[in-house]
């Protein structure tokens, strides 16, 4: 698969492409806004998406969330059995 | 192998754009209604998870709310209400508007099953469904019933209100339902009568446009004698205090009026929107009284016995 940025790198070198304008995909102003509006949209929505995890879970477990078994104790042999 | 990529513009949608794709004004009235369906419920649901039932039954309007906006944009493009949209403005592409209605939709009901209750997820999945495939997709374009069965999915969020609390259905949801359900017809065949023109242009059967305006007054005003007592039903089945009770009977009073100003019209749609914007104050105010009277535990009625 070919992108645009890939095909800069097959561009010739030399004094006559120095001054070329890059090959790609050039945002306007109101293409960068808008991507930044969402970006921050969604950098939010993905943090709020963290809390109310975390909240519901603690909700959920309560004290037990901090309980839990680590390591698996050895089961004890019951007195008595042979 | 080599694939060229088909060029296309970067998108200049912001997110404002995508909240309005979410129809902001319509989810408003969905979680207002599904927060009264959540706290007039029996027994105690802890805020937290309150919380995160109503944020998912919000993205799942939304992401309802974003699938119409979708499917419907040729349409919408050709209709002054709905010509400022998004899509058809030319701020979201059809795609962007798909990609993002049905990734909601899917993060909303697993969080809803996840965090609250299956039962509430499978109402909301419902909804979703019956409100994009069953209203947006089959009924709209093919039935002057499209509005009358699809305000099936707008009546629902009490019912996933109820559930997410109890994990439960009981009768008293069920009014609240039918109260939403006999409510939207008269409200939006209100709408749709003076805008008859842009539905005409679209082809889009609304009953104005196929039996004329005249039967259309005339079951606006048969919605509306069904909706009057079935706003007093909840004080009548000993649900409510009886503050609600005379709230539910003036308001209804108030919506037959107006219907009946509806029937008699003439000629002129000044009273279709006095009654359409009527239509959403009742509603507002029924559910509203609802609440106050049960938070606060039957206070009212204690003062007016």
């Amino acid at each position: 698969m070919t992108l645009a940025s890939d095909t800069m790198n097959e561009l010739p070198r030399g004094p006559a492409n120095e001054r070329q304008p890059r090959a790609g995909i050039r945002l306007t102003d109101e293409q960068s806004r808008a991507r930044r509006t969402r970006s921050i949209a969604i950098a939010l929505a993905l943090g709020a998406f963290v809390v109310v995890i975390f909240a519901v879970t603690i909700v959920r477990l309560g004290s037990n969330v901090l309980t839990r078994p680590i390591y698996m104790q050895p089961v004890q042999p019951t007195q008595g059995t042979k | 192998m080599s694939v060229t990529l088909a060029h296309t513009e970067p998108s200049i949608a912001g997110a404002g754009d995508y909240i309005e794709l979410m129809k902001p004004r319509v989810m408003s009235l969905v979680v207002f209604t599904a927060l009264v369906g959540m706290l007039v419920a029996p027994g105690h649901i802890h805020p937290v998870i309150g919380f995160a039932a109503l944020l998912c039954i919000t993205v799942g309007a939304g992401a309802a709310g974003a699938l119409n906006m979708w499917y419907d944009a040729d349409i919408d493009a050709r209709m002054a209400r709905t010509a400022s949209r998004p899509i058809p403005r030319g701020r979201v592409t059809p795609g962007e508007a798909a990609g993002f209605g049905f990734t909601l939709a899917a993060f909303s009901i697993v969080a809803l099953g996840l965090l609250v209750n299956l039962l509430a997820a499978a109402l909301l999945a419902f909804t979703i469904f019956f409100y994009v495939a069953i209203y947006t997709v089959w009924l709209k374009r093919s039935t002057p019933q499209n509005i009358v069965i699809g305000g099936a999915a707008g009546a629902l969020p009490p019912m996933i209100g109820w559930a997410a609390a109890t994990g439960s259905l009981a009768l008293e949801p069920i009014v609240l339902f039918l109260i939403i359900f006999f409510w939207t017809p008269p409200h939006f065949w209100a709408l749709s009568l003076y805008r008859i023109g842009d539905y005409a242009r679209v082809g889009v059967p609304m009953l104005p446009v196929v039996a004329g305006e005249c039967e259309t007054r005339r079951q606006i005003w048969l919605y509306t004698l069904l909706l009057a007592p079935l706003g007093v039903a909840p004080w009548l089945l000993g649900y409510t205090g009886p503050i609600y009770g005379v709230a539910a009977t003036v308001l209804g009073a108030g919506m037959l009026v107006l219907a009946l100003r509806v029937r008699r019209e003439q000629s002129g749609h000044t009273a279709c929107k006095q009654l359409f914007a009527f239509s959403i104050l009742y509603l507002f105010l029924l559910f509203a009284v609802l609440l106050i009277d049960r938070v606060s535990g039957g206070l009212f009625g204690h003062f007016a016995a």
